[in-house]
């Protein structure tokens, strides 16, 4: 009898690994994605002990794109500077030919389409910056969004990969240095958020001497939109390195130590025997690192809610925030507009990463 | 640290030359305990501001920065006292919660998440896309008759899922475009991508629909959904990484895919999966949004807490706060130090892989 | 007069009241097994108070109360979240007044005029007219019931200003100069420099609050009823014009005499410097009093004196949107030419039950409502800091002595209470916003067009025209006329 059970448990373990998995996931997103889809195309009021929603169609999208929000959400848009429309037409000449050089090749329509969006989005996103940020006017929150995304990941992965190959090293006191770089990441974000809050504090915070001591005393990082988006990335990553950190430790933890070993013997230096032989092996965990973080920084909200509220005017305001100040109004047909919109260059920016990174390391891997 | 080696007769060259194999240079050592103890530095002050101004008066929070306790101010317990002394049921109520839902929901997570990795590393799965596409034109035809018509939400799912199924046999064979592994697997990260104030009114429905509002069970299992994703993600590769011919060998000696799994993967990637566990722990033990609606007393646990000592228009009060942020971090601390053994022996992996 | 005495006397024989209710009701137990669900913010600071006193009730009537707690900023949503679909977990919230507005248009409120009209001991009469007629009404409906009250009213230094040599501001112009004589004095004796003017001006806080308190002068003179938001025929906004423009003009100039990280500082920072010691001028509720006289927080007990809010002796000509200075026709209730409009931003914490809630559980939470905001119980509360409770009953600034005993110098409690008296009997003053949206036409709109100006994003020209034009679309989405009468109820207007 219990063997006849384990033999049918084994027969059926192809779908018993992966069911309990897809089954939870599946329930748990595939109903709020659909609400949250309706909400975004209708307007809901309470009206007599509920909620009543109104279809509106795509007004609430309008209002983001093209109407009163737009300067909220994709920037001021004013008169675009020579500057500016040189940086548009080369985008738009590099898209181009991107897609020609794909075209030659063997083309699948769901390809094609999927690298027309992502074109398109790309495009988009370079003329909103162009038109915003260099021609001298305000960017909106979805720039802002861009900006914690890419430069945040970028510093983080950089220094956390740095500390990871550090600590790799045969050095005294490794369990204290590896626990202390991962507390951060342990600290509620909430909390992360107050205690920067207190240490940028130039009134009473801890480094208010210093900054009187320098001159600065008159001056406030918060009024200034860069200074503020600035403190806002270096608490980010301060929670964030870690992360990144403890998931390459464990990657360079598995690089076979003899292989290593062998490049040292053949008079590798430690620079060769890195880009030879470590990181193609870390090379697949890195992109998922990658991949996992920016997902998360696109949805960063704890932190410019809790040290500036989004402030100066809207210069921290980040796409999560946006639409978490308008679902607390309660508007929340344009919160769930807004939560599509981040939902959509998410994916279309995360799908091009996914496709044109990580398969690609997988498929030269394997 | 730089592609042209430096020559070796030099005092510089010799400064930077490793003793031997595993060794490292004077410099290299120089370099790499600065960077060490400058980072440390970086990461332990913000910290060290949180437990000073827990042990500060309100007055000497407000009046300007005082740094060393018994030597620019009285350290004073009142902050501790209220949290320990005066409100200890009030803190251990959800302190105690918050062990519990944090623990298995990632024990939870683990099993099932890297379950799931491992298979997707290893067996090919090829669900058809037309089946994907009726699946879903189900569901949102479902969600249209419970959102819109009012119809019951039982009734619309049993209805759906008959549906679907009757179709899914009926035309499934006529579907030839199938999608791979890579695709499943982004799918499930990609539940990751709408942020939760979207998704956190409809999850509440869900849960006042069955009943679960202001359980553990509720908090459990979702956290263990949300987190998955990350689980079946990190721990793709930590087991992409296994030789397969180990597992061969145990197949050809007759051993079933789940004896394989316990007892020959999984403790080969347990670097991995410590690592792995430690962050969905952490994550599961620091998350507010699903805490605050799915909880309203009973269940409430330990980040609602520090939330709650912004008083609003009575402002911060940071002391209490900063002594809930401590006593948070503790048992993540142990948790750490418990798996970061693991973590060290990862170094053990390369040496069966070699 | 006679109520006033009766309520003096309940305030000073409280303890023995209390004792003596307790022994008639033990005989009855009225609400034996029942249970109240209530939902509030985190204590002590308003939830402290409850928890303590919803044992006394339960002592007295057999209803337990539960006092369960999400943190302030969450806490509207959770509520709203919990009626609104069905849950009913939730029988009494207590929140920030202006807050029920949304929940009333949802009809998730139960009506207590009933209960309001046939229960002698709340002392309808000696809750201040403000708070009785318009705070804890909606639609004419009594659907709250106060338990703290709230305005803004001006600080200032006592022991700056006499050295200075200079009065109390009357307008907020004579406010600007106080504060550039003030800004840059030792304050607090620690050698730093401190500052004319504390204002919180943090985004997504409290300075919307501010620029209210601040334009309500300017703009409504004909008290009460009049308004300072719209236009009562047209519901066009009443914000584009030289009261709004003088308010924001003023609200950055304010900035020159203040800390440099002003703009990053709500509330909590802005008391913690008040607190410290280095504020001459501050803006706030009625907390600093209370906060001002405790002494594990205050280095300033005793140093502080309260008025009412600065007024104007400008007022908006509503004809041309243009400020013209004010006549006895024009400004009916000014006090020697200056024309004051204190402000009741946010309107104070009040407790309301949930429509869907058991009728039984719903007269049992109306009883304990009522017992909360009773004098005997509310006169000692408000002068507790702790308790977050600031007075809102005219016997509790007509009383000194609760106060004296809470630890206020006499002078300083007469200072003080007077200030609150001058503010609660104004008939002009101000009435926060109480219509459907509240919510989006401030916390939007209204925030983050006053943010970007302070930040130098916009102009004040080009701030005023956003929030006018904001204003109207949330308007016309809401429906215009709905709104015109919401907007008139709420302001008293019958017809």
């Amino acid at each position: 009898m219990p063997s006849v059970f384990s033999e049918w448990l084994d027969r059926q373990s192809r779908h018993l690994f992966i069911m309990p998995a897809v089954i939870m996931i599946l329930v748990f997103s595939i109903f709020p994605l659909i609400a949250s889809a309706i909400l975004a195309l209708s307007r809901v009021r309470l009206r007599a002990g509920g909620y009543k929603v109104t279809f509106v169609g795509f007004a609430n999208f309008k209002k983001q794109i093209f109407g009163s929000e737009q300067f909220h959400f994709l920037g001021t848009f004013g008169s675009i500077s020579l500057l500016a429309w040189a940086f548009t037409i080369a985008v738009g000449a590099l898209l181009i030919w991107w897609l020609l050089r794909y075209l030659r090749g063997p083309v699948w329509w769901l390809g094609l389409i999927g690298r027309l969006i992502a074109a398109a989005v790309l495009f988009g996103i370079a003329f909103m910056f162009a038109a915003t940020l260099l021609s001298g006017t305000q960017i909106g929150t979805l720039g802002v969004t861009l900006f914690y995304v890419f430069v945040g990941c970028t510093v983080q992965f950089a220094i956390g990969l740095g500390l990871a190959v550090v600590c790799a090293q045969p050095i005294r006191g490794r369990t204290f240095f590896r626990v202390v770089f991962f507390l951060p990441l342990m600290i509620t974000p909430i909390g992360i958020g107050y205690a920067f809050r207190m240490l940028a504090d130039t009134t009473k915070g801890p480094f208010a001497p210093l900054w009187q001591m320098v001159g600065l005393g008159d001056y406030a990082w918060v009024t200034s939109p860069w200074a503020a988006r600035f403190f806002i990335i270096v608490a980010d990553s301060w929670q964030w390195i870690p992360f990144i950190f403890v998931v390459l430790l464990a990657a360079l933890e598995n690089v076979p130590r003899d292989m290593v070993e062998a490049g040292h013997v053949d008079g590798a230096s430690h620079s060769q025997i890195f880009r030879e032989i470590t990181w193609p092996q870390i090379a697949p965990v890195a992109a998922t690192v990658i991949l996992i973080r920016v997902i998360e920084a696109f949805k960063l909200v704890d932190l410019p809610n809790i040290m500036t509220a989004g402030g100066p005017g809207i210069a921290t305001e980040s796409m999560t925030l946006h639409a978490f100040f308008a679902w607390r109004a309660p508007d929340l047909g344009q919160s769930a507009a807004i939560s599509y919109l981040l939902l959509f260059v998410t994916v279309v920016l995360c799908v091009s990463f996914f496709n044109l990174v990580i398969l690609k390391h997988r498929s030269a891997q394997g | 640290m730089q592609s042209t080696p430096l020559p070796k007769n030099t005092v510089l060259g010799r400064f930077f030359e490793p003793p031997g194999i595993g060794k490292m240079s004077p410099g290299g050592k120089v370099i790499v305990y600065g960077v060490l103890f400058s980072w440390s530095a970086f990461v332990l002050f913000p910290l060290y501001w949180v437990v000073v101004t827990s042990l500060k008066l309100p007055i000497d929070v407000n009046a300007g920065p005082v740094y060393l306790p018994w030597v620019d101010f009285t350290p004073n317990l009142h902050a501790w006292r209220e949290l320990l002394v005066t409100g200890l049921g009030k803190t251990m109520k959800p302190y105690f919660n918050s062990i519990v839902i944090a623990l298995l929901s990632t024990s939870l997570c683990a099993l099932i998440g890297s379950m799931a990795a491992y298979a997707l590393v290893r067996i090919e799965y090829k669900p058809k896309f037309g089946t994907i596409l009726l699946f879903v034109l189900a569901m949102v035809a479902m969600a249209v008759a419970v959102g819109v018509a009012g119809v019951d939400w039982r009734l619309a799912a049993a209805v759906a899922g008959a549906i679907f199924v009757l179709l899914a046999r009926t035309l499934g064979r006529r579907f030839k475009r199938s999608v791979a592994n890579g695709d499943i697997l982004f799918w499930m990260i990609s539940q990751r991508i709408l942020p939760p104030v979207v998704t956190i009114i409809p999850v509440y429905m869900m849960f006042q629909n069955l009943r679960m509002l202001d359980t553990h069970a509720a908090l459990i299992l979702s956290y263990t959904v949300v987190n998955l994703p990350i689980v079946i993600w990190l721990m793709y590769d930590f087991f992409a990484a296994v030789p397969i011919e180990l597992e061969e060998s145990a197949q050809l000696d007759g051993a079933s895919r789940l004896t394989i799994f316990f007892e020959i993967v999984l403790p080969l990637a347990r670097a991995g999966l410590a690592a792995t566990t430690l962050l969905v722990l952490i994550l599961a033990w620091n998350e507010y949004v699903l805490a605050l609606f799915l909880s309203t007393s009973k269940a409430q646990t330990m980040p609602i807490l520090v939330a709650a000592m912004n008083a609003g228009e009575k402002g911060v009060l940071w002391w209490t706060m900063c002594v809930v942020i401590i006593i948070m971090i503790i048992p993540v601390i142990l948790m750490a130090l418990v798996l970061q053994r693991f973590i060290a022996k990862g170094v053990l992996t390369g040496a069966v892989k070699g | 007069m006679k109520i006033v005495t009766k309520s003096v006397l309940t305030a000073l024989f409280g303890a023995v009241a209390l004792t003596g209710a307790t022994a008639v009701a033990q005989a009855q137990k009225m609400y034996e097994g029942i249970e109240i669900n209530l939902l509030t913010r985190p204590g002590p600071v308003i939830a402290g108070r409850l928890e303590e006193r919803g044992k006394e009730f339960e002592a007295m009537t057999g209803a337990k109360i539960n006092v369960a707690s999400v943190p302030f900023a969450d806490l509207f949503q959770k509520l709203l979240t919990d009626w609104a679909t069905g849950t009913n977990s939730i029988d009494v919230g207590v929140f920030a007044s202006g807050w029920a507005v949304e929940l009333a248009d949802g009809d998730l409120l139960a009506d207590l005029s009933d209960f309001v009209a046939n229960d002698p001991d709340l002392d309808l009469d000696d809750i201040a007219p403000y708070f009785r007629e318009f705070n804890q009404k909606i639609n004419g409906k009594t659907l709250l019931i106060t338990i703290d009250g709230d305005f803004q009213m001006l600080y200032y230094r006592t022991d700056v200003l006499d050295e200075l040599g200079l009065k109390p501001p009357k307008t907020w112009d004579e406010y600007l100069e106080v504060a550039a004589a003030a800004h840059g004095k030792d304050m607090n004796g620690d050698g730093v420099k401190d500052f004319g003017s504390c204002m919180f001006k943090k985004r997504n806080a409290q300075s919307f609050y501010a620029i209210m308190s601040i334009a309500a002068p300017f703009v409504q003179t004909q008290g009460t009823s009049q308004g300072i938001f719209f236009n009562i025929e047209t519901m066009k906004p009443m914000v584009n014009n030289e009261a709004w423009a003088a308010a924001l003009a003023f609200f950055k100039e304010s900035g020159k005499y203040g800390p440099p990280e002003e703009l990053n500082h709500d509330i909590g920072d802005t008391r913690a410097l008040v607190t410290s010691g280095r504020c001459a001028l501050m803006l706030d509720w009625g907390d600093i009093g209370p906060l001002s006289i405790d002494e594990t927080t205050s280095k300033i007990k005793d140093l502080v004196g309260a008025s009412i809010l600065p007024g104007s002796t400008k007022v908006l000509d509503w004809e041309s949107g243009k400020l013209v200075p004010c006549d006895a026709k024009r400004c009916p209730h000014a006090i020697d030419g200056v024309n004051h409009a204190p402000f009741a931003a946010f309107g104070g914490w009040s407790g309301a039950i949930n429509a869907k809630a058991d009728p039984k559980v719903i007269e049992a939470a109306y009883k304990f409502l009522s017992y909360m905001s009773q004098a005997a119980q509310s006169n000692y509360d408000v002068t507790q800091g702790w308790t977050g409770y600031n007075p809102y009953r005219i016997s509790q600034f007509e009383t000194i002595e609760p106060w004296v005993e809470a630890g206020f110098s006499r002078e300083s409690a007469e200072n003080y209470l007077g200030a609150i008296g001058d503010s609660l009997n104004s008939p002009n003053m101000a009435s926060d916003m109480r219509i459907p949206g509240t919510q989006r036409y401030q916390g939007i709109i209204l925030d983050r067009e006053l943010a970007r100006f302070l930040a130098g994003e916009v102009t004040a020209e080009q701030a005023l025209e956003n929030i006018e034009a904001g204003w109207e679309e949330i308007t016309e989405e809401f429906g215009r006329d709905g709104q015109l009468s919401m907007y008139k109820s709420s302001l008293g207007i019958t017809n």
